[in-house]
């Protein structure tokens, strides 16, 4: 279950690498669906608070593999937080881009998919975890 | 049954309801842990959502190539401080030769005196009747919106007005003049097609559809919430314009 979260947060790296390196080229992202990662990148949502939302969603990443590398119960707890709290922004993101924008960004997509199989895999993993020993 | 093996019976008994018993601990204490988790996550969340609602602390637009424009916020579409009592709606075709007047003639005095002190917005509709030149023209204005800076691109598109339909509003052309509006070019064209692009045309027709547009420039004034209504002044007459506005503002 970590073997298989840890590939899924590196795949979510890779896709906020690449929406982080082409925001700042100031490029538009390679998109399967015409032009909706342009009008979403170019948005209002496409920035939190002054910092673009694929450096977020980098630092992100990042946080959950650096929670993943290690064990205990804290970590674990800490991964399953990041993924949570990951997982209810991409919700938030995609209804801006169903509701709003009206523009679908396959890579936004991608994120939040990788973004919800990490929650599953964190939180199962911070639940199923093994037992305190008991003594006898 | 020996003692001895009663003895041990009820110690396996003894270990293995105790097993049970901290398991059932161990599990109970981990869904609260998840739970709590869980609201702090909400809770993270719902601050980033009103953040990101509100538009939050976005760096406001770089300034604009004209310093008519320049530190005026524009927010979708709309020139002026949202918070202005009066909103004065343009509707244009960019393709207009009247309306490039217009822009000249009229609206620098009305975003010098009236939007750069707070009591006029100004909100614009791009129509698109007069031929494929102003769709493809009015398109790429909507990519420029995008990057809050519409009202820079129609200044610039105005300076460069070519004859209506002659072809003129070609990639190059619109890639120059969104260069001169301090705008994103490959960006804007690439968002023409958008549905977002689709949906500001479609507004403007229709909201000159319920306001009887006649033709272009029409200038619409609106106080508050209140009901929009067609300026009654020449929008090539700054005067005219103006003082109309003072009494609508005095009422």
């Amino acid at each position: 279950m970590r073997a298989a979260a840890i590939g899924v947060a590196l795949a979510g790296l890779g896709i906020a690498t690449y929406l982080t390196v082409v925001h700042y080229a100031g490029g538009e992202p390679v998109c399967a669906v015409a032009h909706g990662c342009a009008t979403v990148q170019a948005s209002d949502y496409a920035v939190l608070a002054g910092v673009p939302v694929a450096v977020l969603g980098l630092v992100g990443y990042l946080a959950v593999l650096v929670a993943l590398a290690r064990d205990g119960e804290a970590w674990r707890t800490a991964a399953a937080f990041l993924s949570l709290a990951g997982l209810g922004f991409s919700a938030w993101l995609t209804y801006a881009e169903v509701g709003v924008l009206h523009a679908i960004c396959i890579w936004c997509v991608g994120s939040a998919i990788c973004m919800a199989l990490l929650t599953v895999l964190t939180v199962g993993r911070m639940l199923r975890a093994g037992g305190e020993p008991v003594s006898v | 049954m020996s003692k001895q093996a009663v003895l041990e019976r009820r110690r396996d008994e003894r270990i293995a309801r105790e097993h049970a018993e901290r398991a059932r601990e161990t599990h109970t204490r981990r869904l609260w842990r998840l739970g709590a988790v869980a609201a702090a996550a909400a809770v993270l969340v719902a601050g980033a959502i009103a953040v990101s609602s509100s538009g939050g602390a976005r760096p406001a637009p770089p300034a604009t190539n004209s310093s008519l424009l320049a530190g005026i916020p524009e927010n979708h579409g709309v020139l002026g401080d949202p918070k202005a009592p009066v909103t004065v709606t343009e509707y244009v075709d960019l393709q207009c030769p009247v309306c490039a007047r217009a822009a000249e003639s009229t609206l620098p005095a009305l975003i010098r005196d009236e939007v750069r002190a707070g009591k006029v917005k100004l909100d614009v509709r791009t129509l698109s009747f007069l031929g494929p030149d102003s769709v493809r023209a009015a398109r790429v204005a909507a990519g420029a919106d995008r990057q809050g800076r519409l009202w820079a691109f129609l200044e610039a598109f105005y300076a460069r007005q070519g004859g209506e339909n002659s072809g003129y509003v070609t990639d190059d052309f619109l890639r120059e003049v969104s260069k001169a509006a301090g705008v994103d070019a490959s960006l804007a064209l690439g968002q023409a097609d958008s549905t977002f692009a689709s949906s500001r045309l479609e507004r403007a027709d229709a909201d000159a559809a319920r306001m009887n547009v006649q033709g272009t420039p029409t200038l619409t004034v609106k106080r508050g919430n209140g009901p929009e209504r067609v300026l009654k002044a020449s929008p090539l007459d700054a005067a005219a314009v103006q003082a109309e506005l003072d009494r609508e503002a005095a009422r």
